[in-house]
């Protein structure tokens, strides 16, 4: 059972990935503010990044320091680059 | 002097409602060896400051990284992704099947994600020659020089990457890994899941914002 969910999961996730990837690219044809655009496209980055990590890594099976260390990097590097941007 | 009490007490006297505190943890284990968790952390380390490094000169130049971004092929580096999404997803089905002592199966999933791979390959070396083919090299400008210089390292490790899937792919074929024993096979995997995650980061940075 724990195995068709973890291939479940992993199905989930690859669909997630290429809908969030799709939609980034079609993203500036719904949003006209720069801004606007440049935080959504980091917020796709940020919610790609944890399927990677949670469902491909299995690092939501991991201990919590390696988890929170790994998601911190796909939250922290789009922040500060949308504060690059949008400075 | 050691205890009486401690001596003759056996695991069955132990409440099965009270964990040990190396029991605690024990259905938390980091996939793979350490070592590559390491190794992983000092590559996305280098690739941040690349990013980091590439937004700051496009603030610095903001009308040269616009006309840069222009003459990109969005479309190639959206199949790029796809490709690399759907490597991923097979890695980690290959994994699924290896828990499940499925060797050979993994071993075709395993192709199958490097046939989407070379997928990625052939899109990225179309696309550099499609910009040579525009007289537009490495030296043209700083926003080709970044491009070409961040493309460049990461297909570097997509190289790599697809070396050690093949390693893990023909050590699974012959049977060297064991139910129990999948570090080899798991550190290879977080290898391929770090190029994907990478490359999530670049494409938006450097194609479409």
């Amino acid at each position: 059972m724990q195995k068709h969910k973890t291939v479940n999961a992993a199905v989930n996730s690859w669909i997630v990935l290429i809908f969030l990837s799709v939609m980034a690219i079609y993203l500036p044809t719904f949003i006209d503010n720069r801004s606007h655009y440049i935080i959504c496209a980091l917020i796709i980055v940020m919610l790609k990044g944890q399927q990677i990590v949670d469902v491909f890594m299995e690092l939501n099976n991991a201990p919590k320091f390696w988890r929170l260390l790994f998601l911190s990097y796909i939250v922290l590097l789009p922040l500060i680059i949308s504060v690059i941007y949008l400075l | 002097m050691i205890s009486p009490a401690i001596t003759t007490a056996s695991p069955d006297e132990v409440r099965p409602d009270k964990k040990r505190p190396d029991e605690k943890y024990s259905d938390k284990k980091l996939p793979g060896d350490l070592a590559m968790w390491f190794f992983i952390l000092a590559e996305l380390t280098v690739f941040a400051l690349f990013f980091i490094g590439f937004a700051v000169s496009e603030q610095l130049n903001k009308e040269m990284f616009t006309q840069g971004k222009a003459q990109l092929h969005q479309t190639a580096g959206l199949i790029n992704t796809i490709a690399l999404i759907t490597s991923s997803f097979f890695v980690a089905l290959a994994l699924n099947v290896m828990h499940q002592a499925k060797a050979k199966q993994a071993v075709w999933l395993l192709l199958t994600a490097k046939a989407f791979a070379i997928i990625y390959i052939a899109v990225k070396i179309w696309e550099y020659f499609s910009l040579f083919a525009q007289d537009i090299t490495i030296e043209t400008n700083t926003f080709f020089t970044l491009y070409f210089l961040i493309t460049a390292f990461h297909l570097m490790h997509v190289l790599l990457g697809m070396v050690i899937l093949a390693f893990i792919a023909h050590s699974a074929w012959r049977d060297k890994y064991h139910n129990k024993d999948l570090a080899g096979f798991e550190s290879g995997t977080s290898y391929w899941h770090m190029v994907d995650l990478l490359w999530i980061i670049l494409f938006p940075l450097i194609y479409v914002i």
